[in-house]
């Protein structure tokens, strides 16, 4: 909490979705129809790559930690899998997802042999590398789904699925494929899980479109923000029991779009506020904490022009400010000037989560201490 | 073969998939109906109370008993019930009883019930006005454009909507203090409409 935040302001343009790869050398930053690669030197980022292949704005863009490939998906209902070759280029394939909407977000398993699609089409795409074909192959997950997919989460087992969606619900499924996953072992969710099976379906009382989906760290918990500013944790029993605990904290402040678990009982969240916040809690009740900013002080040094009378009517009628120079309104107090798309970890350690980054429609691309 | 015009037969209603065929009622949790005479009950006891001084234990029964099973009329009746308390209570008062309600259990889904009632009671201020201006014109028919605007500014001026809504406005601004953007957020996104 005492070292200040790292900022990359990296363009002017908004950042849908940007992940760190393994050893935190490179950021992949989708920007329109591209997909670019920073580099790490020094204390800065500086553009090394570029990504061509989609038609579309990107929408999701994941790298996977252990074998470095990239996924993206976009708008114009592709995704493309990127392969490092050792000469740097990175050679794309592309993925069938068989959907007629755009796709809105993608993710790597935490094993990395599947990766989840969400998409406007009501359905999310399971895409698995099939040998023989040397192609890498879809698997829809349909029912129930009433509408667009905003956002998937995976479950540490790497088959069960939670999606969130606009129709105001968040779902876990299994994706379990023959083949490619092992038999999970039975937990909260349920044991036998065939693909597309249904391990929970929940709901707010105020159902507004859920924005973002997470399990935590053990996967006994699922929480989702949704659009009504609220964010709700749900503590599943068994497998066909009700759950054991839905807890909904309402807050005062915007709604998120993005929260990740920093351990089994906190929760970092971001969203239209332009902050980054805390909750805390367990099975018995969940509260917000706090925000990650410290309260800006004045900086007394920086904008001393005189408090002349002249001064503060010339603004007045200039900017139709009265403040004159001490109010400094025309930046947010926020680290981030516009509203924070997504929150990905960085840096984990002890079960914990010690950093996280945050990448926002500024094009700020911002790290944090926990 | 029967004569039938292929272009008239409606495509989405025999679609499954179409958004016609989207079952709404899916996207909320299930309401309860409720009968208007329930809500005249309700309204009753609330009326009541408010007689007997209590305007707070009015407030929080009538946010409480929110009756969205019910039809359009019985919603409307309800919201006349709860313009009702929140016209007779002072603005001194305003403040304190909002801290109360806010801290109670279940506060902040009342005071977003509030917040939905202070949205309809405005909204409802804006339909009655410009209907109110227009009764005044056709009683007078008096002739040229300075009749007119002197027969609507005179009405609005003395109308009930418009001294209703600063009293709404009032209690917005205290209560936007407590429960911030967030509660607008929810009235927005909640498919229960009051």
């Amino acid at each position: 909490m005492s070292t200040a935040p790292e900022i990359h302001h990296l363009f002017h343009a908004p950042i849908p979705d940007h992940s760190f790869s393994a050893d935190r050398s490179t950021l992949a930053v989708a920007r329109d129809t591209n997909i670019e690669l920073y580099h790490r030197t020094g204390k800065t980022f500086k553009l090394q790559d570029e990504l061509r292949g989609h038609d579309k704005t990107i929408t999701g863009v994941d790298i996977a930690p252990h074998s470095g490939r990239i996924v993206t998906c976009s708008q114009d209902r592709n995704a493309y899998v990127w392969e490092p070759s050792p000469t740097g280029e990175w050679k794309p394939t592309l993925v069938l997802l068989r959907i007629n909407r755009a796709a809105t977000g993608v993710r790597w398993c935490p094993n990395e042999s599947k990766f989840a699609v969400g998409s406007g089409a009501r359905i999310i795409a399971v895409c698995y590398f099939e040998e023989e074909n040397d192609w890498w192959v879809s698997k829809h997950i349909k029912k129930p789904i009433r509408s667009t997919v905003t956002s998937v989460a995976w479950h540490p087992n790497s088959v069960l699925l939670a999606a969130g969606s606009t129709d105001g619900h968040a779902r876990v499924f299994s994706s379990f494929v023959k083949g490619i996953d092992e038999r999970p072992e039975p937990s909260v969710w349920g044991e036998r899980l065939p693909f597309n099976t249904v391990c929970g379906e929940f709901l707010n009382p105020t159902a507004g479109w859920v924005h973002d989906v997470a399990f935590s760290p053990s996967g006994d918990a699922l929480a989702f923000c949704a659009h009504d500013s609220s964010v709700t944790v749900v503590y599943p029993a068994g497998a066909d029991q009700p759950p054991q605990a839905v807890i909904s904290v309402s807050t005062q402040l915007l709604p998120f779009t993005s929260l990740l678990w920093s351990s089994e009982t906190e929760l970092v969240a971001a969203g239209y506020d332009c902050g980054v916040y805390r909750l805390s809690g367990d099975t018995s009740g969940w509260q917000l904490t706090g925000s990650l900013e410290e309260a800006k002080k004045e900086r007394p040094g920086l904008e001393q022009r005189e408090e002349s009378a002249l001064n503060m009517f010339r603004s007045m009628d200039l900017k139709g400010r009265s403040g004159g120079a001490a109010t400094e309104d025309t930046k947010l107090k926020t680290v981030h000037q516009n509203s924070i798309s997504t929150v990905r970890r960085y840096e984990e350690g002890g079960g914990k989560v010690a950093r996280i980054s945050t990448g926002g429609v500024d094009g700020r691309v911002v790290v944090w201490t926990l | 073969m029967a004569q039938i015009n292929w272009r008239t037969i409606n495509i989405d209603a025999l679609d499954p998939d179409s958004s016609t065929n989207f079952d709404l009622s899916s996207l909320t949790p299930h309401i309860e109906a409720i009968s208007t005479s329930e809500i005249q009950q309700v309204g009753g006891q609330i009326r009541q109370l408010l007689r007997g001084g209590n305007a707070e234990g009015a407030l929080q029964a009538a946010l409480e008993n929110v009756p969205y099973g019910g039809d359009a009329d019985g919603k409307a009746q309800h919201a006349t019930v709860v313009s009702e308390c929140l016209n007779s209570i002072r603005a001194t008062e305003m403040s304190p009883l909002l801290s109360r309600l806010y801290s109670s259990q279940n506060g902040s889904e009342l005071c977003d019930t509030l917040m939905k009632y202070l949205y309809k009671g405005m909204a409802q201020g804006a339909v009655s006005k410009p209907a109110a201006g227009g009764n005044s014109h056709g009683a007078r028919n008096v002739s040229g454009a300075g009749g007119f605007t002197q027969a609507g500014g005179r009405n609005f001026g003395s109308s009930e909507a418009g001294g209703g809504m600063s009293v709404f406005l009032s209690w917005m601004e205290k209560l936007v203090e407590m429960v911030g953007p967030g509660s607008i957020v929810r009235v927005m996104s909640d498919r229960r409409t009051v």
